[in-house]
């Protein structure tokens, strides 16, 4: 009986699949065609990957402010966009990935955030999504995050962040940006995005400081919540989830000083401790000694 | 065009559930992968612990697909029947789901060499190609782009799994030089309690000579060499160093100047040893 169901199952999925590779609206996904061309905005989730598309879709499209409704056709997350689609979209592409190191991606913009932050804002996310219950512990969360449960194709916090650290890290065509940065000095922050993106073959950039003054204040907490309310249910990334959870939360860092239980910052630490160095985040419990790691460097 | 017709093929495997799994394949935390870049040993791999778990029925190139399947030749549906744990081979990159892992590395030098021989074989390069043109080209890594060049393949894994439980990193010149050794060890990253008589037996199962005989036998069956040039064999040399003699001091350092940090990182002496002063140890 469970054999016939899961059968139909099946096939039912592969009819479906079927249909969508047919007609073209098969998600791209890892299956995502690559152009030479092409720039991916990679993070891990969480970690200020939708605030950086806000504030390019702002800088590049300075007449037609950004939308949860029309980022996706501008800076398209490859989860929720059909190959077709995208490969349709003037080039130089903009893309919004979450993948572990990819061989294939031509130039990347590498967001790395705080895991201490990153576990919180997950925490939430989680409970958003209908992965985990309002009430369930941090306590139990933490572990959990930490061997990557959630999201398993991206990895952990750690696999994601250091695949593309080692192979990447001090090689043209890559941009490591720190969401703690662009919190403090976005003005600055942006403006080595603009000096990537115009290496990367993309037409001059209206960059004065009128113009990225105004793609920050866009791109503001308050007006993203704004936006989030109003056209929120329509946004492909966030169909299906909660309503009564935001999607857009504090968009501070350091909220793990107050918010994340002493064990849990001391499981993350101790987990991570050699790489969150590596990127300057001071910990709170006492550090193991530990090595820097950095491209190439093995034994 | 190619675009509609690929959409149109993979339509098709979708409905009947016969697209390769690759990296769209089902983990499952208990899945056992032998992961290497091309031609660095994993076919021997696959007949040591294949030779190891059952040295009643050995290892031939007949059975190897349904006992230690690769996943680019099964779909998704397929390896999902399969009984658990599996043990599973990948030419993968970094990937964080894989939970237990045989990682084989080998000297790049020697990787080309092979991978020239091969390319010849599977018709993508024709005989006489000129290794001057073949080099540049494995550096970029054209011959498998699935896989990445053959340092980001092995940095990827290594950076991210090195020293982890569940993950065993093994150079090919290793199991060369001690194969008895390094499949015990094999055998104890996959908590098999195995006797050591019985690890003696499956090196003897999978010796070269072994394979080669195998592969002249059923060389015409196997999918990974049906339909490649039958006078060229899969099973080669199965040496290290064979570079010194197939590759001019030029290629060689060629090879040496893109990776020579993680060669000389993972115990591969360079030939051109340019900056010895700069290269820690």
């Amino acid at each position: 009986m469970t054999s016939l169901r899961e059968s139909l199952r099946r096939a039912v999925g592969a009819l479906a699949t079927t249909g969508r590779v047919l007609t073209g609206r098969q998600i791209a996904g890892r299956g995502v065609t690559v152009f030479p061309d092409d720039v991916f905005l990679v993070s891990y989730p969480r970690s200020g990957n939708t605030w950086t598309r806000f504030l390019l879709g702002n800088l590049l499209w300075q007449s037609d402010p950004a939308t949860f409704l029309n980022i996706e056709s501008r800076i398209p997350e490859i989860y929720f966009n059909p190959d077709r689609f995208m490969r349709a979209l003037e080039r130089p592409r903009l893309l919004k990935s979450h993948e572990c190191f990819q061989p294939h991606y031509p130039r990347v913009i590498y967001i790395v955030r705080d895991p201490r932050d990153v576990a919180i804002s997950y925490y939430h996310h989680n409970i958003k999504a209908g992965n985990i219950p309002d009430d369930y512990p941090m306590a139990s969360f933490v572990p959990r995050f930490i061997a990557g449960e959630f999201d398993r194709i991206f990895g952990s916090w750690r696999d994601n962040v250091l695949s593309w650290m080692a192979l990447r890290q001090g090689t043209p065509g890559f941009l490591l940006m720190r969401y703690e940065d662009m919190k403090r000095d976005t003005v600055m922050a942006l403006s080595n995005v603009v000096a990537f993106l115009e290496g990367c073959s993309f037409r001059q950039i209206d960059a004065r400081p009128e113009a990225l003054h105004r793609a920050i204040e866009l791109s503001s907490p308050e007006r993203m919540r704004a936006l989030e309310k109003e056209e929120g249910g329509q946004w492909v990334l966030m169909k299906g989830t909660r309503t009564d959870k935001p999607f857009v939360r504090s968009a501070i860092s350091g909220a793990w000083k107050s918010q994340l239980p002493p064990e849990s910052v001391a499981a993350i630490e101790s987990a991570w401790s050699e790489l969150m160095l590596s990127l300057g985040y001071e910990l709170a419990f006492q550090a193991v000694a530990s090595t820097v790691a950095s491209r190439g460097e093995i034994s | 065009m190619s675009i509609t017709w690929n959409r149109l093929r993979y339509g098709a495997r979708a409905l009947l559930g016969r697209n390769p799994a690759g990296r769209r394949l089902t983990v499952f935390p208990d899945d056992v992968f032998i992961v290497s870049y091309p031609r660095s040993g994993n076919t021997w791999v696959r007949f040591l612990i294949g030779n190891l778990f059952d040295p009643d029925d050995p290892i031939t190139f007949a059975n190897v697909e349904s006992r230690v399947p690769e996943i680019y030749f099964f779909s998704d549906q397929q390896l999902l029947a399969r009984s658990r744990p599996r043990i599973l081979k990948s030419h993968e990159y970094f990937d964080p789901r894989y939970k237990r892992t045989i990682y084989i590395v080998r000297d790049p030098r020697d990787v080309a060499v092979s991978l020239y021989h091969y390319s010849i074989k599977r018709k993508t390069i024709p005989p006489g190609y000129a290794l001057e043109e073949f080099i540049p080209r494995f550096i970029a890594g054209e011959f498998f782009e699935y896989c990445g060049s053959w340092e980001e393949h092995v940095l990827s894994w290594h950076a991210t799994r090195k020293s982890h439980t569940g993950f065993l990193f093994l150079r090919y010149e290793d199991l060369l030089a001690h194969p008895e050794q390094e499949l015990a060890a094999i055998a104890n990253t996959l908590h098999a309690g195995v006797v050591s008589e019985r690890v003696a037996r499956a090196v003897e199962l999978s010796s070269a000579a072994r394979m080669r005989n195998l592969e002249e036998k059923h060389s015409s069956e196997w999918r990974l060499t049906r339909g490649t040039r039958q006078d060229v064999a899969f099973v080669r040399r199965a040496k290290s160093g064979a570079w010194q003699s197939e590759l001019s001091p030029a290629l060689v350092s060629t090879i040496e100047r893109a990776w020579g940090t993680t060669m000389k990182n993972l115990g591969y002496d360079l030939l051109v040893d340019g900056d010895r002063e700069l290269v820690k140890s």
